[in-house]
């Protein structure tokens, strides 16, 4: 992943999407890449693993050579606007972005583009080495990466369907782009990963993706145990990582990160997970 | 009298289950009980006997006072819209190529969805209680503003945004060539666009006194609900937890009990691991004591800190898959606030 340009993580809500991103963030800084991660879907998740407060739409560098930023929509509409037009001086400048924000809450297509593009502009303007997306949940991804396509069938002129097809090529070239889904072994992320792999080998927008099964529990073996909480823990202990291997048989999983015990802040869950990625590489 | 509980939190902390759970339970203690879910898992809605989506509710073939529904969210939205409209508007709106994707981006389109619909079956007054599986989305939250939030989007908000300013009606002679502003953003995003989609957002203002009306009845279902939020002891989910502490009160009412599922039993805090045991068991058990610890901390801090009635579920392994397996997970419960279910408590 790590010879990407562009690294677009998902996954059901409440997978440890966040923390696998701030773990391969980590890991690239660690190897002195120049990072930016890019939190796209609800707030909070990220900078909590960066152990900072709130993130922003101006990267803010949390580590040598880390940034992260937060995606405001409003914010990159500006940008957008700023950077096509050169319009900043106009007044009433506020109206077009309103104007925007209406028609992005109402036609297909507009919003998630705003989005997913500021991802590919910031890997077009060379500025980090890598961009790591902390992407919407799979539940909404699909939108996402259809949008450049959403969008030309809706726009019939103009330059935002221009660069549709710049976006979808990045999005495609399994040499800029890599994806990665994170699941858990249960049952609805699990049928959620897998309905979202079909769709995605169906539409054939990105690269395959890479699976990352989080919190797989270590096996335990067989042997005799005593009664009272050594023995309980222990039976307790079995029966959740036979329920964990149902679910994993269903999935090729890459990559499986371990259950994580005991009291950790989200910084040391990051660099736990980060230790995790480099003890594979 | 219908009594009304909804069951909050955020996804993946068995939220569904619980509320299924409780609905049995409040089914064998003879309430005519009534448990709505949104996208449950296929095993929990094997057991209770929905398989299909539909918002119709069905009863239970084994249960004699247990119905279940599960709501098809993406069609309720559209269907208010459409029944406060006038008939040929309702044709239009129903033809348009902008619906689908308001439906679906419109900010909390699917919490007003499921609140419209819990509604409806509260004011049905078919059930002693309504129990309500809230969804996920928006941090859970949004289930509670859905329905101002729609009623302004609806009564004309987008539409200003586009117009930049006056309300237009349907004969208004709406012009967007005429406006410079919007002829800019018409060249980044084509000629036509922005006046079809002021087209739509005319037509759907024509349904504001419906949507409002409705806002309201709903907004006033919810303020008399009982509220329970369910929570693992992981941080993210205790942080959405702490979200519906300090935000519900504005909103509905207070939640009257947190709910944390998967606990761990007491005693394996501190445990006093022999030096006969082998290396594995006693790694395994140092771990378990770690995450028992975690959890009781957890409890302790939310407890202190919100001044919360704290219930616990014991953590069981295998997801039930019958309606007995269900009820079972309450076995081994505390704190469980029986009494504003109208059940009393288990002996």
């Amino acid at each position: 992943m790590l010879d990407k340009r562009l690294v677009i993580v998902s996954g059901k809500g409440g997978v440890g999407k966040s923390a696998v991103v701030s773990g391969l963030a980590l890991l690239a800084q660690r190897h002195g890449l120049s990072v930016l991660a890019m939190e796209m879907g609800s707030p909070g998740g990220l900078s909590a693993h960066f152990g900072i407060g709130p993130l922003e739409f101006e990267p803010r560098e949390v580590r040598a050579g880390l940034h992260a930023m937060r995606m405001v929509r409003a914010d990159a509409l500006l940008e957008y606007l700023a950077g096509q037009l050169n319009i900043m001086g106009i007044t009433r400048f506020g109206t077009v972005a309103r104007a925007f924000d209406a028609l992005a809450t109402t036609a297909p297509g507009i919003r998630e583009i705003i989005t997913i593009g500021k991802a590919v502009w910031e890997v077009d303007a060379e500025r980090w080495d890598l961009v790591i997306a902390d992407a919407p949940p799979t539940g909404q991804i699909g939108s996402y990466l259809r949008a450049p396509k959403t969008v030309k069938e809706l726009v019939p002129s103009g330059k935002i369907r221009e660069q549709a097809d710049r976006m979808a090529d990045t999005l495609k070239d399994p040499r800029l782009t890599g994806v990665v889904l994170v699941t858990l072994p249960e049952e609805l992320p699990t049928t959620e990963t897998s309905e979202t792999l079909d769709w995605l080998n169906q539409e054939q927008l990105i690269p395959r993706p890479q699976l990352v099964a989080n919190r797989v529990l270590p096996e335990l073996s067989n042997e005799e145990v005593p009664a009272g909480p050594i023995g309980e823990a222990a039976q307790l202990h079995r029966s959740l990582w036979e329920g964990q291997q149902e679910w994993l048989a269903k999935l090729h999983t890459d990559v499986q990160l371990p259950y994580l015990f005991g009291l950790l802040t989200p910084g040391e869950v990051a660099a736990r997970i980060c230790d995790e990625f480099e003890a594979l590489i | 009298m219908t009594r009304t509980l909804l069951v909050t939190g955020a996804g993946g902390v068995g939220k569904t289950t619980v509320a299924a759970a409780l609905a049995i339970k409040a089914a064998r203690a003879g309430l005519r009980t009534l448990v709505v879910t949104v996208d449950p898992a296929q095993r929990l809605a094997s057991a209770l006997g929905v398989e299909q989506l539909g918002n119709e509710p069905q009863p239970h073939q084994r249960e004699p006072n247990l119905w279940a529904a599960m709501l098809d969210a993406s069609a309720s939205w559209r269907a208010v819209a459409v029944r406060h409209a006038d008939p040929d508007v309702a044709t239009r709106l129903a033809d348009n190529e902008f619906f689908q994707a308001a439906s679906e981006h419109f900010p909390a389109s699917q919490s007003y969805a499921a609140a419209d619909q819990a509604a409806t079956f509260v004011q049905a007054k078919a059930w002693d209680l309504v129990i309500v599986d809230t969804p996920p989305s928006g941090g859970g939250i949004e289930f509670f503003t859905a329905a101002a939030e729609m009623a302004d989007l609806v009564g004309g908000r987008l539409l200003r945004w586009i117009t930049g300013g006056p309300l237009p009606g349907r004969r208004f002679l709406f012009n967007v060539a005429a406006r410079p502003m919007l002829r800019l953003a018409g060249s980044i995003l084509g000629s036509d666009l922005l006046e079809r989609v002021a087209e739509f957002l005319v037509d759907l203002r024509t349904t504001y006194d419906g949507v409002a009306q409705r806002g309201r009845e709903i907004e006033s279902v919810l303020r008399a609900a009982s509220i329970l939020v369910i929570t693992t002891s992981d941080p993210a989910p205790v942080g959405e937890a702490i979200r519906f502490y300090r935000e519900l009160p504005g909103l509905a009412s207070a939640p009257s009990s947190v709910i944390f599922n998967r606990i761990l039993p007491a005693d394996w805090a501190h445990v006093e691991i022999p030096s006969s045991t082998s290396p594995e068991l006693t790694q395994n058990m140092e771990r378990w004591s770690a995450e028992t610890v975690r959890q009781q901390d957890t409890r302790e801090e939310f407890s202190a800190r919100y001044g919360a009635q704290v219930a616990t579920i014991p953590w069981s392994p295998k997801s039930p898959t019958d309606i007995d397996g269900l009820a079972g997970l309450l076995d081994g419960s505390s704190g469980i606030p029986w009494d504003e279910i109208g059940v009393s408590a288990p002996a």
